[in-house]
């Protein structure tokens, strides 16, 4: 079985590596240059991408979550009364600690990926905006605070006294913390609504912008897979060590 | 060509970040791979009992 | 339900009493709020300060109430009452929103000590009845989620440093919304203005409120 997980994570890897060279060649060679923003709108293939998987393993760490929840409610239950759903209940029982592993992977890679959206953000922000970070831009900020609630689910997790204590708080602050990124990108949004803050694109895209765009966004997509496997897989050895060294 | 040098920024920080993970998570598999490996060589004692 | 009820107040006087009996959190936290008030004033201009006014309040009532919430949930803890409550035949949710209220009355009570003095500082108008409604909504949703959070921190290897890492990035919408209507109702505009803020406040303090009750038993079961 963990062969399989390895195998997998390194079939992601090399077609990722593959999709990456096709949208190195899309971004530096192929699309033409944006008239008003320059060379520099380039990171822009690099940027939507990194939000997308910080918004992709946000939604996976709450699902995690929330299976994991659910399962441990579950384990409380008795056979007969859930008799018609008895497999989707088994299902999730077993699986317990797994819900748990997924979230926190996703969240790990997710906090790499928000770092590197809020990164390329900044430096998209520098030479377009002349600044390296804005308030203005709803977009940013909800990122900002994306990161924030990443940090507080991993904190939460390793300051907690016990490990399943720790996965019940994580889990906890996973669901509430998805909960309210639609309020935080509302209230953002609503908050510099009034002064219309710098906007990044003024019109639409064109075809082969979007043919590089949607490359970059796959190759990155595939590349987070992959670490999310490598991440799970190294999680259960981990896992497998402590049940070995507990005996 | 001006600002070539936040391109170049941008795509070498994502790039070095993206892969120094994918390395430190190769070499703590590695790591811990051996750990239980060892672990399992051990005969285990509490067998036996 | 009216058994539910009546638990839930049960909860809520017991922390009212052990509070008024002790009432060393009711005294120092509003303290707290004041002194943070009095050096934003002193950290900005006259004429500046009295243009982030609703900052400086609500920055004032949020880490006043995280304060005062994390404190509640420390003395709790330390004496074991919290077990105590678990031991009783009552659902989990009864005792969050016990607790939640009791936070509730709390910080409500320390805004109605630090808004009249916040007004006499910043020569503003004194009482103005929107300012009510978002101070009571706004902290509704201070404590739906502090509850939870609290319960969650006093837990935690750094009780002190966890609840804020937890509370302010989300808190960040009731935030924004609350000094952006303060800021709209201290100016004197009407209701319909920050109309929108305080829907926002509702629909923040309905779904929290409803989910914070469900999540609750998966953090003090032990």
């Amino acid at each position: 079985m963990k062969e399989n997980r390895v195998m997998r994570s390194n079939i992601l890897l090399v077609v990722s590596f593959v999709l990456m060279i096709a949208s190195l060649y899309l971004v530096f060679v192929y699309v033409p240059t944006e008239k008003e923003m320059g060379i520099v709108q380039r990171i822009f293939y690099l940027m939507v991408p990194m939000g997308w998987l910080a918004i992709l393993s946000f939604h996976i760490v709450f699902i995690g979550s929330i299976l994991y929840l659910l399962a441990l409610s579950l384990t409380m239950l008795k056979r007969k009364r859930l008799s018609r759903c008895w497999k989707v209940v088994s299902y999730l029982r077993k699986r317990e600690r797994k819900w748990d592993t997924l979230a926190y992977c996703s969240a790990e890679v997710g906090i790499v990926c928000t770092t590197l959206a809020l990164i390329t953000g900044s430096i998209w922000a520098k030479p377009i905006w002349g600044v390296w970070w804005t308030w203005s831009e709803p977009r940013l900020t909800a990122t900002l605070v994306l990161w924030l609630i990443y940090l507080a689910y991993l904190m939460v997790r390793s300051f907690a006294t016990e490990e399943s204590r720790g996965a019940r708080f994580a889990a906890v602050v996973g669901i509430i913390g998805f909960i309210d990124i639609p309020f935080v990108i509302l209230a953002t949004t609503l908050w510099r609504g009034l002064h219309p803050g710098p906007i990044i694109f003024a019109g639409g895209l064109a075809p082969p912008m979007l043919l590089t765009l949607l490359i970059s966004i796959a190759a990155y997509t595939v590349l987070y897979f992959s670490l999310l496997g490598r991440r799970i897989g190294l999680r259960e050895v981990g896992t497998e060590i402590k049940k070995l060294t507990h005996d | 060509m001006e600002n070539f040098g936040y391109l170049l920024a941008a795509y070498t920080i994502v790039w070095a970040v993206l892969f120094g993970y994918v390395l430190s998570l190769i070499r703590r598999q590695r790591q811990l791979q051996r750990q239980v490996d060892s672990l399992k060589a051990t005969p285990r004692k509490k067998e036996g009992n | 339900m009216n058994k539910s009820l009546d638990k839930v107040f049960a909860i809520l006087w017991k922390d009212i009493l052990s509070e008024l009996r002790t009432k060393d959190v009711i005294i120092s936290v509003p303290v707290f709020a004041l002194l943070v008030i009095v050096i934003f004033n002193f950290a900005f201009e006259p004429d500046r300060v009295r243009l982030v006014a609703s900052g400086v309040l609500w920055v004032a009532l949020t880490f006043a109430g995280v304060l005062g919430l994390s404190r509640s949930f420390a003395v709790e803890k330390d004496q074991g009452s919290l077990e105590g409550l678990m031991l009783c035949p009552v659902g989990r949710d009864v005792i969050y929103f016990g607790k939640m209220l009791g936070s509730l009355t709390f910080i409500l009570v320390v805004a109605i000590i630090v808004l009249p003095i916040f007004f006499i500082l910043f020569n503003l108008p004194v009482f103005k009845p929107e300012l009510v409604l978002i101070v009571f909504l706004a902290t509704i949703g201070f404590a739906s989620v502090g509850t939870l959070f609290s319960a969650i921190a006093v837990n935690t290897k750094a009780r002190d440093i966890m609840l804020p890492i937890l509370f302010f990035p989300i808190m960040a919408p009731v935030i924004i919304s609350a000094v952006k209507a303060t800021e709209l109702a201290l100016a004197g505009e009407s209701w319909g203005s920050f109309s929108t803020w305080l829907q926002v406040m509702v629909a923040f303090d309905i779904i929290f409120l409803v989910v914070s009750s469900l999540v609750f038993e998966f953090i003090v079961e032990e």
